[in-house]
């Protein structure tokens, strides 16, 4: 035999429902809930008692009528390299049948009345309980949702359909690449792994001519709990995490609706509230009053080793990092000259942005993209930087009127004046969502390509922010100085560097949160997404680039 | 896609009522005595049944999940008396 681990019966049903998605949640180790594995997941609950014995080796007796009825029977053999967890096992004697239980109704259209991956599924079974000694002429799946049982015939035909399956999935698992997508499939839009797999994007990247479905948009995401105010303290009251501040309760969070915590300065959580954000796989970021990162509280980390593989692997190729660095340097490029040219605030017979300074954006963008070298790339960067920030004033209110809000150059630890403060907030906010996002798909934020690895320097999360601190940061910061959301009294002055007051910070955080909620015309996908989501979209492809299934990262650009 | 519901119950026995409302908070707002308002996904509606079923007693007691529609574009009219009401929303907490 080989040294692959048995294969769970239950993947060889996703393997023949889709290659790719046994791939993902075996050899990937792969997860994702979706209302039809919950509902499943419910149904199969109530039918997961155990109960009734299975006896060890079956009775040798010929007239041996002794009745059968096993619930959630595991069996595994190695001969087969098969492993099961079977519903039920109900028979007589040494003849007994396999039953697995469906959620949902007979299908009409499957002309056994049984979809082939159930069919494989409950065939292996019966070549488990036959390797056992048990005499096994059919299954039976069971429909819970119409109570039907429709009975499988293990005839050779489908023992052998069985046993290619298993030889198929082996040899998959064993070659170390990930199947192709399904192309156009109505599996995709029900399949819980589709925000994984991305496979209209795949398709279409690898220059399929498919338009993707808006399979990922269509979910719900939860949304974060921020704590930010002085001496809040978070805990757990039942299914809800309850923000206490000097013994009265401030605001409480449904925990099934929150999708990380973020605890900034002395922001406390309980242990217990702490086990259940890692018990339900809720991220918990620690971050200074000034929204750095000190640390993030995750449970044991992705599984998915391979993607940290392919990670590093090209981390190592100054090939791939140039190519990279460059497309997200030139991203970011075109995505400030876009801000520049749409809030310009000129005046009225010069209303738009000037001509020169765009077309001097545009020669950056493509010095980036044509770089020889990462030195050379950081050089583009710098000019188009300084051209950027140069003019950033004149996206602002006029420094005139009563905000008071004046810029001159970018300048950072500390900041020294209220933009300047706002800005490294921004920033310091959109390098922690993109930490999550790139943990979050199991890659690891530290392992950059274009910024190098320093001491606790998230690198990769700065590289992949690039082309979104114009589009989510920098305009943010525009958002609230120009419709007075944030004031000059909102900062206090210390020490000679600028800060923001709680209440400011909590106003910016809002902010920043509408602006991730906004929904966005994929330029490329063309679908409707809004800024959070497409993070983690951009995570996956990035995921899918480095393990050589699409020929190019693509940038967000707009347009 | 989220939608809003109204959920209220009948419980029988004074003990399953308490753990009701417990469970109850996990999924949406408290309103009146029996009575919660909540905003949910496909998925947490199941959860939500499968909480209910759990612990209320069928052949005692009785729960309605009334939906009232999809939660960004419903227009619920509530006339509110001796009281506010607010639709419940599922927004970033900042505190
Ligand atoms: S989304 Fe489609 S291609 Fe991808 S794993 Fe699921 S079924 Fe397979």
């Amino acid at each position: 035999m080989t040294d692959l681990p048995l294969i769970p019966v239950r993947m060889l049903n996703e393997h023949v429902y889709c290659p790719r998605l046994a791939y993902l949640m075996w050899v990937q180790g792969e997860f994702q809930h979706n209302e039809f594995t919950v509902d499943g997941a419910i149904k199969h609950r109530r039918v997961d008692r155990p109960g009734g014995k299975l006896p060890e080796q079956p009775s040798q007796a010929a007239d041996d009528e002794t009745r059968i009825h096993a619930r959630s029977v595991t069996l595994s053999s190695d001969e087969l390299g098969l492993i099961a967890k079977m519903d039920l096992v109900e028979g007589e004697g040494a003849v007994v049948a396999p039953v697995d239980y469906k959620r949902g109704k007979r299908p009409h259209k499957a002309a056994s009345g049984v979809y082939e991956p159930e069919q494989i599924q409950v065939c292996a079974q019966g070549l488990l309980l036959e390797e056992h000694g048990y005499s096994c002429p059919e299954g039976v799946v069971y429909f819970v949702a119409s109570r039907e049982r429709v009975r499988v015939p293990l005839d050779e035909e489908l023992r052998t359909r069985t046993r290619n399956a298993m030889t198929e999935l082996r040899r998959n698992a064993a070659s170390g690449c990930i199947p192709a997508p399904l192309e156009d499939s109505p599996k995709c839009p029900r399949c819980s792994l589709a925000g994984i797999c991305l496979p209209d994007e795949v398709r279409f990247l690898s220059r399929t001519p498919v338009q993707p479905r808006p399979i990922f948009a269509a979910r719900d995401a939860a949304k974060p709990l921020y704590v930010q105010t002085q001496r809040a303290y978070v805990r757990k009251d039942g299914e809800v995490l309850v923000v206490e501040q000097e013994k009265e309760q401030v605001a409480k969070a449904r925990l099934a609706e929150v999708s990380q915590v973020a605890l900034f300065g002395s922001a406390a959580l309980t242990t217990p509230a702490l086990h259940e954000c890692l018990r339900r796989e809720i991220p918990v970021t620690w971050l200074s009053y000034g929204g750095w990162f000190i640390g993030h509280t995750v449970t044991v980390g992705r599984r998915n080793v391979e993607t940290r593989t392919h990670q590093y692997r090209a981390s190592f190729d100054d090939g791939r990092c140039l190519d990279l660095a460059r497309r997200l340097v030139a991203g970011k490029i075109v995505n400030s000259r876009t801000l520049l040219r749409r809030n310009w605030r000129g005046t009225d017979d010069d209303a738009s942005a000037p001509r020169e300074l765009l077309t001097a954006l545009r020669e950056d963008m493509r010095h980036a993209g044509r770089a020889p070298s990462l030195a050379v790339l950081l050089g583009v960067e710098g000019a188009a930087a300084n051209r950027y920030f140069q003019n950033f004033q004149n996206m602002l209110r006029e420094a005139s009127d009563d905000l008071g809000f004046d810029f001159s150059t970018r300048n950072r630890r500390p900041p020294k004046d209220p933009v300047n403060a706002l800005l490294s907030f921004a920033y310091a906010m959109l390098t922690r969502e993109w930490t999550m996002a790139l943990s979050s798909v199991g890659l690891d934020p530290y392992r950059g390509f274009y910024h190098q690895p320093r001491f606790g320097r998230p690198a990769l999360a700065l590289d992949m922010m690039e082309p979104f601190r114009p589009l989510v940061a920098d305009s943010v910061v525009l958002t609230v100085i120009n419709n007075g959301e944030i004031r000059p009294e909102d900062f206090i002055s210390a020490a000679g560097g600028c800060n923001l007051k709680d209440a400011g910070r909590k106003k910016f955080i809002q902010a920043f949160e509408r602006r991730l909620q906004q929904e966005i015309t994929h330029p490329i996908f063309k679908y409707r997404i809004n800024y959070r989501q497409l993070f983690e979209v951009q995570s996956r492809l990035l995921v899918r680039w480095l393990g050589d299934e699409i020929p190019t990262y693509p940038v967000f650009m707009t347009r | 896609m989220e939608r809003l519901y109204i959920v209220c119950y009948d419980v029988r026995d004074q003990r399953r009522w308490r753990k009701l409302y417990k469970a109850m908070h996990g999924y949406g707002e408290w309103l009146q005595l029996s009575v919660f308002q909540c905003r949910l996904d496909a998925v947490r509606k199941l959860r939500l049944e499968d909480a209910v079923s759990r612990i209320v007693k069928q052949d005692e007691d009785h729960v309605l999940i009334m939906d009232l529609g999809p939660a960004e574009s419903v227009q619920v009219k509530v006339k509110s008396i001796g009281g506010s009401f607010e639709p419940v929303r599922n927004d970033a907490v900042v505190v």
